[in-house]
């Protein structure tokens, strides 16, 4: 017997998927296109008993997942595109403090208050350590409603393992979508923190902040992270590649624009170009590896985003600067279709 | 079989609402359903649109480009959505509320005076139903038991708008 499919938005699902994997702490300030998820845990936070904060700003939001992580618990906040530059400060003193916790951006167009429709403009900010510091952040990129759940689910684990934010980068057509899904297993078992900040009785005193006042020490505490991040990038790429054994290009999206990709390849395919598709799921740590050994053996890449030449940056650096990369960009919040891939396509045969 | 329906009119006319209906009797038959809104800062009176794919096969593109049915239920949803609809495919049209006619001839229309039919059952209201009958009498992109199971499902909580729902929805699919 199957498992039993429901219909669910994007946003929902993200939501549904957080109370799954024991988020204990909700805070978040209302913006379009991610309006459901605050919408949906002001109900269900609530019904599960545990905490839901519609806090007075996107600021004040990522400062109390900081003090929620610090104790110990599992926390998030939700925003979109110009909320997430406000939470940037936020998520680098989460890094420099060791702090878990999970950010999700279901990002908009961009730059400024841009507008409503979905996009991919973020990818630089949520990759690069969009705030002061030598820091990363892992950042999961859903294509699915169901791996809004999924990967919301797995951000929390890989929050606990490294003891660092972690971002789920999803874009506002996913986050309004609707599509079948399964609903997962609860998380029954929380790791253990005993690095937390949650009483002292019968222990030493643990110290949870991010500044250092000794110059000889500081440079050793931002080694620890960045071993950390080396970590990530041994052990946390994933992707997904399809029908790139044969293939001659090779299409580079994530998102809801891989799922335009998807269509353009299959539809590319039927009339007997070989193409294929690499999505990467993590994109920090990006999967420059699989794309670099790709590089050897195809003629060109196809990188498709909803961003005006950010994921390219990346593609190129494992490609390295003789490869054939072609670029097709939608931005400002207009939709990636099929067609537009399937003509980048035939432009390059 | 890949069916890819863009429903598209005026904010408050249940444009997503029988875009959902096709999604859940989508998914009575157990195929592969992608429901997208335009959202936001669509309002009542102002634009809206609803994609819709089913399929048997895994569904790529969210955004549908060019439809194989569309469902138009204003003047400049008509004067969009006429040029993109595939060769073959079947466009709806409110002609209580649209005047023009389709000039292609490589696709088939349907003129359903939706208002018109659904105030003989309620009124306005269910203009919608009226409209999704039409179509999937003319273009059984599901059974009409799927969506009369969406239908009941939908709207279990409310008797008088099931049963109008439901009359309205016959009503569509039975008209000439």
């Amino acid at each position: 017997m199957p498992d039993k499919k429901i219909l669910m938005g994007g946003n929902i699902a993200i939501a549904e998927g957080a109370i799954l994997a024991g988020c204990h702490a909700y805070f978040g300030y209302p913006i379009t296109p991610q309006n459901e998820i605050l919408e949906h845990m002001s109900k269900r936070m609530s019904e599960e008993g545990r905490v839901f904060v519609q806090t007075e700003s996107e600021l004040a939001a990522i400062n109390m997942v900081y003090g929620a992580a610090a104790s110990g618990c599992r926390a998030m906040t939700s925003t979109s595109s110009p909320g997430f530059s406000l939470q940037q400060e936020g998520i680098s003193y989460m890094s420099g403090s060791e702090l878990p916790g999970v950010i999700v951006n279901v990002m908009r167009g961009g730059p400024g208050l841009g507008n409503i429709g979905g996009a991919q403009g973020d990818y630089f900010q949520a990759t690069k350590g969009g705030g002061h510091g030598d820091y990363k952040v892992i950042t999961l990129a859903p294509a699915s409603v169901q791996e809004m759940m999924d990967l919301t689910m797995l951000a929390f684990d890989l929050a606990d393992k490294y003891r660092n934010p972690v971002i789920v980068l999803a874009d506002g057509f996913l986050g309004q979508a609707m599509e079948p899904v399964v609903i997962r297993k609860a998380v029954t078992a929380l790791p253990e923190k005993k690095w937390a900040v949650s009483g002292t009785k019968g222990r030493q005193k643990n110290i949870i902040n991010s500044f250092e006042m000794d110059p000889a020490a500081f440079p050793g505490r931002v080694k620890v992270l960045l071993d950390k991040f080396d970590r990530m990038q041994k052990d946390e790429v994933r992707f997904e590649d399809i029908n790139l054994e044969d293939a001659s290009i090779a299409l580079i999206a994530y998102g809801s624009a891989s799922r335009a990709a998807l269509t353009a390849m299959n539809l590319a395919r039927s009339k007997g170009i070989k193409v294929g598709l690499l999505r990467p799921v993590t994109l920090f740590p990006f999967p420059y590896n699989a794309i670099k050994k790709l590089a050897n053996k195809i003629d060109r890449f196809i990188v498709a985003e909803l961003s005006a030449g950010q994921l390219i940056e990346d593609v190129r650096i494992a490609a390295g600067t003789e490869m054939k990369i072609d670029l097709v960009a939608r931005y400002g919040g207009a939709p990636m279709t099929a067609e537009d891939i399937i003509e980048a396509i035939e432009k390059a045969m | 079989m890949l069916e890819e329906i863009v429903i598209s009119g005026f904010g408050g006319q249940g444009l997503l609402v029988i875009g959902r209906l096709l999604a859940d009797a989508g998914m009575i038959e157990d195929r592969n359903v992608v429901w997208l809104p335009s959202y936001g800062a669509e309002k009542r009176g102002g634009t809206c649109s609803c994609h819709i794919t089913i399929s048997n096969e895994k569904i790529g593109a969210l955004y549908i480009k060019r439809p194989t049915a569309a469902i138009v239920m204003s003047p400049s949803a008509l004067t969009r959505l006429e040029p993109l609809v595939k060769s073959d495919g079947i466009l709806v049209i409110n002609s209580s509320l649209i005047a023009d006619k389709v000039g292609r001839n490589d696709i088939r229309t349907v003129y359903v005076p939706a208002n018109e039919l659904a105030a003989e059952v309620k009124d306005d209201s269910v203009a919608n139903l009226v409209v999704l009958g039409a179509l999937i009498a003319h273009q059984p992109i599901t059974a009409r038991a799927s969506i009369i199971t969406a239908i009941n499902t939908l709207f279990s909580k409310s008797g008088t708008m099931l049963e109008a729902n439901t009359k309205a929805f016959l009503k569509g699919y039975t008209q000439e």
